[in-house]
């Protein structure tokens, strides 16, 4: 009897085992295999080296440089992790939580090397391998470096790693750990940038030392890309800016190749490269990670003019020579809209080299609001420039029609009054302003502005350009306008004069909740059109500021014999 | 078959040293692949060790064969006494080793006193278990529990929990088949089994932490429970017919710590497989089998005490040993009986065969 239930004891015991073995190797078994794969299989990522930006005049403004992480495996230090944290601190001058920090963030197996020091240079890399032998792991890794973070940092924008949106990314190819450009020229372009990643397949014992090799793909080095951009430029017009925040945009009027965009405050791209002070950026409240030049949008005040004009005499209800008197103030029913000054009587030269905002205000309340509207379109104001830059926003022309679906009130003159000096409703990004101005440049042609000059020796045509449909006699008493603002005495950008660089330029002060905005639009030679320049100043005051530093910057430029 | 089943009956001896030579040549083999790494065998001496330590078994199983089995039944008691003197020079002199204190040295050689503690505890049982009946209580069941107690306390204090927990089974196991009351021993156990929380107290830290690691061995991957997920991977990926010999990934890339000694079985299981596995269990239980069909035949209740604890010795073993590197138990230090190296627990299997050996020759 008693026999009997220790056989059955055995019996079970033995059921028992080869069930659980049957469990674990034929149910299981997969899973166990692929457990025991990442054990011993790594793939050890070789990174692409991302292609090289350069400025117009192949100066390099965003590279790869190599930089080496130290990587430790948690198995092999499983007992010593604190007093080898302690003196990998002590000898990379590091502190040693954040370590620890790398190491708990970073950890996924514990056979795969761990990264727990970053960007460490060469030599120090090279000492640091005599010192501590087997124990570290040295990964190198090419790191975005930009000499002029801040000049640059919203033409090119940044790399990440790709994890972040990796949902979206992975069925483009991308693998959590590969950098992916983010805004601006680094997004945009960043399928040529990026080049292929490869990567060694290895088998390694538990030590993580290398035992077996079992295959490899070489990586690709990305393509260069050559900007429109001058890097002199460039510079310039970033200093010219000082502490202002603003946007000043320089580009050749007849190609649209932006010579220079920057806006102002500004933020240095290295510091997402290395993970520091991000959160300051997000939180400053004059949002120094927005590009004002594309991706908002201002009113446009007295710049917006020239179209009005355009609207005008295309109605054929007034000419050239049609005058008004402005004694200051212009009466709409109860309201009063005012001017700046009383200018008597004015044509359509004096009233744009004066900016006469009575004189606006009549040819506006004649010719339409409908009409303007349809004018502002044409020129672009509330469509995207496409420039070859990520997140443009694009503008806002308000019609009668638009007012009354969206904001469910009639269209009133005193809108139309508002709408004929840049006032209202009316909003659009400085590009969008800068390219609409540069009809008067081209004689009547709406360019797309673009940054892309070439892709390795491949060069980009990118270049469009559309025929607006102007009429040639139209276009010419107002350019004499926006010439007469630089050359007469009492001109509004007379100051530009001392320049001899024979501008033409229209001044603008859009009003705003806080101080008004500044606004200066110009192209020279006057005969034959290179440049156009666009500066904007937030919250300056007045156009006078905007005329100033246009000054500075052009003067700059000039004494370089840069232009 | 090159034997005939009537014959096995009869004569079980044959076929189980054909089991145990097979069995050598198994341990021979894995120990050479435990030892081997990147292409080289690291430690050559371990498996040269082992192959001494088997060629002495044999003689010693030859020794023990002829001698008469009656004989223990005399000495147990001074085997008995003899073996816990060992433990205490043990104890207070001996040699410590991770930990510790199991190993006395004689000369070159180290060994442990706490597996002859299981041969001594199959003697002195089988001798109070053949020589009471259900009636005596006090003599059948109190003494004996005693002594295993004492001896067991002894060897969990060195520490040494696994072998404790087989002296305690064994008691269980050779108590359950004799003719002392089965009420006694099952209340016993319900009473071991609820004490057990308790005992968490009396528990050394790395024991404790081999428990805890026991529910969930993923509390602590790098720490205490690093073994048994990496035996786990190394038995799951071996699937149906293993990675074959040498290659086990687990094992040649030294993912598991003491594969020739307790985890011997993972190199079994990862390079051949569920098949191998099953084919190894099988000539297990061919050997259990065979010694308790003879056990039944016997005649000599000292005898039949004798072939039950040795039994329940091998099966103690085999089950434990497997059933930790599979998880289901908890991890206590317990070789894997014929294939882990080691020289003691081997000479002691040995012995313990040897002695069936001569109760068949002599009944």
């Amino acid at each position: 009897m008693g026999q009997i239930i220790i056989r059955r004891v055995y019996l079970s015991g033995f059921l028992l085992l080869v069930f659980s073995l049957f469990y674990y190797q034929i149910v299981k078994g997969d899973y166990y295999l692929q457990r025991g794969r990442n054990n011993y299989v790594r793939v050890i990522p070789l990174r692409s080296i991302r292609g090289t930006i350069f400025d117009r005049n192949e100066v390099p403004i965003a590279y790869d440089k190599a930089t080496f992480n130290i990587a430790v495996v948690p198995y092999e230090i499983q007992n010593k992790k604190d007093s080898l944290f302690m003196k990998l601190a002590e000898f990379f001058d590091c502190d040693v939580n954040l370590i620890h920090k790398n190491y708990e963030k970073r950890k996924t197996n514990i056979f795969s090397p761990v990264d727990v020091i970053i960007d460490c240079d060469k030599m120090q890399t090279l000492k640091a391998k005599d010192k501590f032998g087997e124990v570290i792991i040295i990964n190198p890794q090419p790191r975005r470096l930009y000499p002029q973070g801040y000049e640059f940092a919203h033409v090119l924008g940044y790399v990440k790693k790709a994890v972040s949106s990796l949902e979206i990314l992975k069925k483009y190819g991308y693998t959590p750990s590969e950098r992916i450009g983010f805004g601006g020229i680094e997004q945009y372009y960043d399928a040529y940038l990026k080049g292929d990643s490869g990567g060694d397949l290895i088998e390694v014992d538990a030590k993580g030392k290398i035992v077996g090799f079992l295959g490899e793909r070489k990586p690709e080095k990305g393509k260069d890309i050559y900007l429109t951009i001058d890097n002199r430029i460039q510079t310039r017009a970033y200093e010219a800016l000082g502490n202002n925040r603003g946007v000043i945009i320089l580009l050749d009027s007849k190609k649209g190749e932006i010579l220079a965009l920057v806006s102002r405050p500004s933020f240095d791209p290295n510091d997402f490269i290395k993970g520091e002070n991000i959160k300051k950026l997000f939180d400053d409240e004059n949002k120094p990670l927005i590009n004002r030049g594309i991706q908002a949008t201002y009113p446009l005040g007295s710049t917006f003019k020239p179209i009005v004009s355009i609207a005008a005499l295309d109605s054929k209800k007034v000419t050239d020579h049609t005058t008004f008197n402005c004694l200051g103030q212009f009466n709409l029913g109860m309201s009063v809209f005012k001017c700046a000054h009383v200018h008597n009587q004015e044509n359509l030269y004096d009233a744009l080299t004066h900016s006469c905002n009575v004189y606006f205000y009549n040819i506006g309340i004649i010719t339409g609001s409908q009409a303007i509207s349809q004018w502002a379109k044409k020129f672009g104001l509330d469509s995207p420039t496409k420039i070859d830059l990520p997140y443009e926003k694009n503008g806002l022309v308000p019609s009668p029609l638009w007012k009354s679906k969206n904001l469910k009130t009639p269209w009133v003159k005193g809108d139309t009054v508002n709408f004929s000096i840049g006032q209202g409703f009316l909003t659009t990004t400085p590009l969008e302003n800068a390219m609409a101005f540069n009809v008067f440049a081209t004689g009547g042609y709406l360019l797309s502005p673009y940054l892309l000059k070439k892709i390795d020796t491949t060069n980009a045509v990118l270049s469009a350009k559309v025929y607006l449909g102007i009429n040639k006699e139209l276009l010419e008493p107002i350019k004499q306008g926006l010439r007469g603002a630089v050359v007469s005495e009492d001109g509004t950008a007379h100051q530009l004069n001392n320049l001899n660089l024979k501008i033409a330029g229209k001044t603008g002060t859009a009003q705003t909740t806080g101080k008004s905005h500044g606004w200066f639009l110009g192209f020279f030679p006057y005969d034959d059109p290179k440049y156009t320049v666009c500066t904007f100043m937030e919250n300056c005051g007045s156009s006078f500021y905007a005329v100033k530093t246009t000054y500075n910057f052009l003067k700059d430029l000039q004494d370089e014999k840069i232009l | 078959m090159f034997f005939n089943l009537s014959n096995i009956k009869s004569n079980p001896a044959k076929v189980i040293i054909i089991c145990l030579l097979f069995l050598n040549i198994l341990s021979l083999t894995i120990v050479y692949s435990s030892l081997h790494q990147r292409g080289e065998l690291k430690n050559p001496d371990i498996f040269y060790k082992q192959l001494t330590w088997i060629m002495i078994s044999w003689v010693i199983l030859i020794m023990v064969s002829l001698m008469n089995y009656r004989l223990y039944f005399d000495f147990s008691s001074i085997l008995y006494i003899v073996n816990i003197c060992l433990l205490l020079t043990v104890y207070f002199f001996g040699k410590t080793t991770m930990g510790a204190q199991r190993w006395l040295a004689i000369g070159a050689f180290t060994f442990q006193p706490s597996e002859l503690s299981k041969i001594t505890t199959i003697f002195i049982l089988a001798r109070f278990f053949s020589s009471s009946d259900r009636k005596y209580f006090i003599k059948g069941f109190i003494l004996p529990l005693s002594l295993v107690l004492l001896n067991a306390f002894i060897i969990f204090k060195q520490p040494d929990l696994g072998t404790a927990v087989v002296l305690v089974i064994l008691f269980l196991m050779m108590g359950i088949s004799s003719k002392i009351r089965k009420r006694c021993f099952v209340f016993l156990l319900v009473s071991g089994l609820l004490l057990i929380p308790f005992a968490g107290h009396y528990l050394k830290d790395y024991q404790k932490k081999r428990l805890i690691v026991f529910l969930n061995p993923n509390v602590d991957p790098l720490g205490a429970g690093y073994t048994i997920i990496q035996s786990k991977i190394a038995i799951g990926s071996g699937k149906l017919v293993g990675k074959g010999f040498l290659s086990g990934t687990q094992n040649q890339f030294n993912f598991l710590p003491e594969r020739h000694t307790d985890f011997i079985f993972t190199i079994v299981a990862e390079e051949w497989g569920f098949l191998g596995s099953i084919f190894l269990l099988l000539i297990y239980w061919l050997i259990i089998k065979l010694i308790l069909d003879r056990t039944k035949e016997m005649r000599d209740p000292f005898a039949r005490c004798l072939s039950v604890g040795i039994c329940s010795y091998l099966f103690i073993h085999i089950f434990v040993n497997i059933g930790m590197t599979l998880g289901i138990l908890p991890v206590v230090g317990i070789p894997l009986i014929f294939l882990s190296y080691g020289g003691t627990n081997l000479v002691v299997s040995f012995i313990l065969v040897g002695v069936f050996l001569n109760i068949c020759r002599n009944t």
